[in-house]
């Protein structure tokens, strides 16, 4: 008689075998088969097989649902390649399945094939920049005249709080633009990996997630606020970019417009 | 049949409540009795599930319904889990809250699956006393559910009824009955569920879950993507009759139809149950008298 852990462990090690490649596969399932009652060998893998194929199929509904522009990129039998090899190399170790597919960018930056083509890591990152932002937590959002009623002496010091759903992505390639062509179900341009991007990802009042691209002064004045300078000190910067009458004038019409896009939280 | 127990805790004919038809419940407040939820869903920071649910919460009675508890895993509760399922139970405060007898994860490995549990006495004992950890800790009794399984183990020496009996009485928790799952392992254990029925002590019982299924002829698969089929309803009959007004819902995970149809379906859950059950229109008009709002369509 096996004790419960053994069962359970028995049981677990079925599931993750692969019963395509796994050579160790037939200790791991005689191992676990002669705990089970059956009327015969083909009816005791047909009962383990639902278990086994359950488990896979979930996973890779799972990546199908988050990654769902990559995987039309992929096309099937890349996509299945892939899949089959991330559940592998990444048995799901958490309770949700949320956040079964987080090591995909690395698994595919790393991955002997896979890293032959940068950008599939680049668009499996933005799509989970973009579920982060989705399931972020509802935080109330300041507005700009908030800051207009502070007296003036209070606004070089003033620091800002961001929305919990803001997220910055940065890659090296055209990644987004592929993302945004099969979205639209268009044919994505040839991967480009000579330009830099940053996006600015967040979700709005209506709840929906939106994304914009950032210009490189864009990109270093959110990045200092969300690492908490202050307005007279992103002013400055800005300086590496602008002459001393324009400075001011573009990071005020940035901050405006971050108040519209709802992703200024309060400001400190 | 025996006595009908109108108890205070039946709470008439609900639905689970699903992403799709967030827009649909609140917009329209649809007559269902109560809805029940999965626990897991809401246990993200924030975001549109959250948003929901307070929202309807305000409008209807909510139950809590758990995937990922493992009662039965021989790995350490989860308590990290179980902070995170008390702190929503205080936020929505849930009539109840449930999950399943069976196991999902070992060595921090989770399969996403309801896992069946071998029946014998060290099984018993190991799950009793980490139900009764999780009601110390949660300060309520729990309801475990019984799940649809493909495969038993040589090692059981005793029938699922037995063994669900014993931990209930032994936790002193209550119970979930899916009248689906018992349908789906009673075909693919071959024993006859309506033994299941009438061997299950009915003081426990506190809420049914109704679902469909998918026929292979040799096995049966509980995809709960189906409507309930015409078996399901008869053993909801055979239920009811045994266990008297329990409270009952639809519980559909995949291939979702419009929420008029899970309505439809809830119709003749409670259609039968009137049927079944003599006095339950009375006491459902007093249900409905004192939320204000119309339960029946008249025709029945
Ligand atoms: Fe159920």
């Amino acid at each position: 008689m096996a004790s419960l852990k053994q069962t359970q462990e028995l049981f677990m090690a079925y599931i993750l075998s692969d019963k395509s490649t796994d050579n160790a596969q037939d200790d791991k399932c005689s191992a676990f088969t002669s705990l089970i009652t059956a009327k015969s060998d083909e009816d005791g893998q047909t009962r383990l097989g639902i278990y086994a194929s359950a488990y896979r199929l979930r996973l890779i509904e799972t990546i199908e649902t988050d990654h769902e522009m990559l995987g039309i990129y992929l096309g099937d039998e890349l996509f299945d390649k892939m899949a089959q090899e991330y559940i592998n190399a990444h048995p799901s170790s958490y309770r949700s399945l949320r956040h079964f597919c987080d090591a995909l960018p690395p698994f595919l930056q790393d991955d002997a094939f896979f890293s032959q083509y940068p950008i599939l890591s680049h668009i499996a990152a933005f799509e989970r920049r973009l579920l982060n932002a989705f399931d972020a937590e509802e935080q109330s959002r300041a507005s700009f005249s908030e800051l207009e009623q502070l007296a003036p002496e209070h606004w070089p010091e003033s620091r800002f709080r961001f929305h919990s759903s803001v997220q910055i992505f940065k890659c090296q390639s055209n990644a987004v633009e592929s993302w945004q062509a099969l979205k639209n179900q268009q044919t994505p341009p040839q991967p480009d990996y000579s330009i830099a991007c940053a996006w600015l990802l967040w979700r709005g009042e209506e709840r929906l997630t939106e994304f914009i691209s950032l210009t490189e002064y864009q990109l270093v004045l959110l990045e200092g606020f969300l690492q908490g300078q202050s307005l007279a000190q992103q002013c400055e910067l800005m300086l590496n970019y602008f002459d001393e009458e324009q400075a001011p004038t573009k990071v005020l019409q940035a901050i405006r417009a971050w108040f519209e896009m709802g992703i200024i939280r309060a400001i400190a | 049949m025996t006595e009908t127990a109108l108890t205070q805790d039946f709470l008439g004919f609900g639905l689970g409540l699903r992403t799709n038809h967030f827009d649909h419940v609140l917009n329209t407040r649809p007559d269902i009795d109560w809805f029940e939820v999965l626990s897991e869903n809401y246990m993200v920071a924030g975001g549109k599930p959250r948003y929901y649910l307070e929202s309807i919460a305000e409008q209807y009675p909510i139950v809590m319904h758990g995937v990922s508890m493992s009662i039965g895993s021989t790995d350490p509760l989860d308590m990290e889990y179980l902070t995170a399922l008390k702190k929503l139970a205080n936020d929505v405060q849930p009539k109840w809250i449930s999950d399943h007898i069976c196991w999902t994860s070992i060595h921090d490995v989770n399969s996403h699956d309801l896992l069946p549990l071998p029946y014998t006495e060290e099984t018993i004992n190991h799950v009793a006393e980490r139900v009764r950890t999780v009601q110390d800790f949660l300060g309520r009794r729990i309801l475990l559910e019984n799940v649809s399984s493909y495969l038993s183990y040589k090692d059981s020496t005793m029938d699922e009824w037995t063994f669900l009996n014993a931990v209930a009485e032994q936790a002193d928790c209550l119970v979930l009955l899916d009248i689906n799952n018992i349908y789906v392992s009673a075909r693919n254990h071959h024993f006859d569920p309506v033994t299941y029925l009438n061997k299950i002590e009915p003081k426990r019982v506190q809420q049914f879950h109704l679902a469909g299924h998918s026929d292979y002829g040799d096995y049966v698969i509980d995809t709960h993507d189906h409507d309930v089929p015409d078996s399901v309803w008869d053993l909801y009959g055979t239920a009811l009759e045994r266990f008297g007004a329990v409270s009952t819902m639809i519980e559909r995970d995949g291939n979702i139809p419009e929420f008029s149809g899970l309505e439809q379906e809830l119709n003749i859950a409670r259609d039968i149950a009137i049927k079944t059950l003599p006095g339950l229109q009375t006491h459902l008009d007093g249900l409905n008298k004192n939320s204000n709002r119309n339960v029946f369509d008249g025709k029945s």
